[in-house]
């Protein structure tokens, strides 16, 4: 059985590019309850949107629960790294949550094992998962435990570090609409001279302007 | 003060050590490690210097705030934010004795000697950082008689002996930032291995009946013995919570009680004048700290910088050097537009460490006080003189043995 840090360090080998961003928190949390989560269906899926390793380009993957993991590994078969920037804990202990952290976590320690069988060259591109459903943050009563989490610019490299590194493209993949969080980074990216794109999982990545991909309703928040 | 390097071959691994075994989630802040490479050692008569200031400063901390609670008209130049200020006649009940008063003064080495840029009196952090950090880091240098302060200890301890044995103590955070969470985690897993029932929570699950502290967190109801808040005063009015008045005048002990709000405003030391009239000391505070004024008091004036009365990590500070033009721009018009809400204080001139491979790093040495006893060191270094959230974590070790 993988230890917690076994399953971090499969994800964020030493010396591998990228790896840096990692975020250790669903790594740290994994919990005998979350090795044992139920209503699992993980698979690699086949990817339909790409059909060759994508040149300078990194690639966010925001998709619900753990479905970013199994992509991910998917991306990681064409030969790029998937780096977990996972960042939500886990509620209380008896209490009701906003976001389901566990499935990811689950998702990391079952990825481990699949990751484990590929090979991935030191300076693949990178492709940085995240869960879409970590905005859910309204609550049906003020007893729920909020562990919704976003997404913030000092999660991820910046742009000058994306240029100095030769990614110039940006592709955003997402189930439905882009949240927020993400895409104030990724205006921020473009603002830089970074390209983005954008693709639903099923077309071809097409040019994007980022203010124009749709904004998902969701609760104020006190850093806005 | 010096700086010991880590040997290279063990970096990677003493990373993993402090993430997995010593609640460091957030090694890394965009294109920053905040995970230094380096040991901060400080001599054994610079700890002791260091422990009489803050024991001096911290005295003089405490004599001010409750002077200012039970005088609450002297106040009034912290322009403390109004939903607070409303509250505050709420405190007068305010007893030192049932609560945990927890502190840390940055301290800074400078061209002049030491300088100290602020005190984290409402909710400062670092805590596993000062406590299991340099316990892995000294065994990284056996052959050097080193040792450290374990804060976490001293901290449960004075916790310990105020709420009841086996009492429930909810940990108040902002429960969708983790960098919060790991700091709540170490507290808790320490808190439970000396057999009290952690709760870990958001402001708003505590609610207040007759002065007494209640968790309705589903699945955790019932009645708390004491309250550790990580959530800074300043943003729980933001927040607020239904209840958010309990917390001024609830006689379950608290860590911190909002009296800390006094201090906490950098313009705290726009008082002192005042309360020294009124005879109280403030000598060592006046000392260590830069001369600091209202902005208007500034203008035209050399060698001034600007900072946030309600700032964390350094953010929004006017040193020209550490910031980028349009963020230095930016500071400085929301100065003019709202003067009261910043403070001016004239510059220190930061004195950098030289590493073993010569780089240079400017330092912050956090210095906590539990209860009016010092507590221990929690210390940040960067190449640039502004110690803000891009710094790096260093543990701090002592030279000499254990006191």
């Amino acid at each position: 059985m993988l230890t917690n840090r076994e399953v971090y360090k499969i994800w964020a080998p030493a010396g591998a590019k990228w790896v840096d961003w990692v975020r250790p928190v669903p790594f740290v949390e994994i919990k005998d309850y979350s090795k044992s989560y139920k209503f699992s269906n993980l698979s690699i899926p086949k990817l339909i949107y790409l059909s060759e390793l994508p040149e300078n380009t990194a690639i966010f993957l925001d998709l619900p629960g753990y479905d970013a993991i199994k992509e991910g590994l998917a991306l990681a078969r064409f030969g790029m790294r998937p780096i977990p920037i996972y960042n939500g804990t886990n509620e209380q202990v008896g209490s009701r949550a906003t976001v389901d952290n566990h499935a990811v976590e689950f998702g990391l320690w079952w990825g481990a094992k699949e990751l484990q069988k590929m090979q991935i060259k030191e300076d693949a591109l990178p492709v940085f998962l995240l869960d879409s459903n970590r905005v859910d943050r309204y609550k049906m009563s003020v007893t729920v435990f909020d562990n919704s989490w976003d997404i913030y610019p000092q999660d991820v490299p910046s742009a000058e570090y994306f240029l100095n590194n030769g990614i110039n493209k940006i592709i955003l993949r997402t189930k439905d609409e882009a949240n927020v969080d993400l895409k104030k980074i990724l205006y921020k990216y473009q603002e830089a001279g970074i390209k983005i794109y954008y693709t639903d999982g099923y077309i071809e990545p097409v040019e994007a302007d980022v203010l124009k991909i749709k904004t998902l309703k969701r609760a104020p928040h006190k850093d806005e | 003060m010096r700086l010991l390097t880590i040997p290279k071959d063990k970096y990677d691994e003493y990373r993993l050590n402090l993430i997995f075994d010593c609640y460091k989630w957030d090694p890394q802040f965009q294109d920053n490690n905040t995970v230094a490479k380096h040991v901060l050692v400080i001599t054994k008569e610079e700890h002791e210097e260091l422990k009489k200031l803050t024991e001096a400063i911290d005295k003089e901390t405490i004599d001010a705030e409750k002077y200012l609670n039970e005088n609450q008209k002297y106040a009034k130049p912290l322009n403390l934010p109004k939903e607070i200020t409303k509250e505050l006649k709420l405190m007068k009940n305010y007893d030192a004795e049932k609560h945990v008063r927890l502190m840390r003064y940055d301290f800074h080495p400078t061209i002049d000697g030491w300088n100290i840029s602020e005190v984290n009196s409402d909710v400062p952090g670092g805590f596993a950082e000062a406590s299991l950090m340099p316990q892995v880091a000294k065994y990284l240098f056996k052959d050097e008689a080193l040792w450290h302060i374990n804060f976490g200890d001293i901290l449960t301890g004075a916790i310990a002996k105020k709420v009841r044995p086996g009492g429930r103590i909810m940990l108040v955070h902002c429960t969708s930032y983790s960098d919060d969470r790991q700091v709540m985690e170490y507290l808790g897993d320490k808190l439970e291995t000396m057999g009290f029932k952690v709760i870990y929570g958001a402001a708003e699950h505590v609610l207040f009946k007759e002065q007494k502290a209640y968790c309705i967190l589903y699945g955790n109801e019932g009645p708390l013995d004491g309250i550790f808040r990580f959530t800074p005063l300043e943003w729980l009015k933001d927040i607020k919570p239904k209840y958010w008045d309990g917390y001024f005048d609830t006689i379950t002990p608290s860590c911190n009680h909002p009296v800390a709000i006094f201090a906490q405003t950098k313009r705290f030391p726009l008082v002192w004048d005042r309360l020294e009239l009124e005879g109280l000391t403030l000598t060592n505070w006046k000392r260590l700290l830069p001369k600091t004024v209202e902005v208007k008091d500034a203008k035209g004036q050399k060698g001034f910088i600007y900072k946030p009365a309600c700032g964390r990590v350094g953010e929004k500070i006017s040193i020209k050097e550490a910031c980028d033009e349009k963020e230095y721009e930016d500071i400085l018009r929301e100065v003019k537009k709202k003067p009261k809400e910043y403070l001016a204080q004239k510059k220190f001139i930061s004195k950098p460490l030289t590493s073993e491979e010569g780089e240079q790093f400017h330092v912050c040495l956090g210095s906590y006080t539990v209860d009016g006893k010092h507590a221990g060191y929690y210390a940040r270094i960067s190449d640039k003189p502004r110690i803000d959230s891009r710094a790096a974590d260093i543990p701090v070790l002592i030279e000499g043995s254990e006191e």
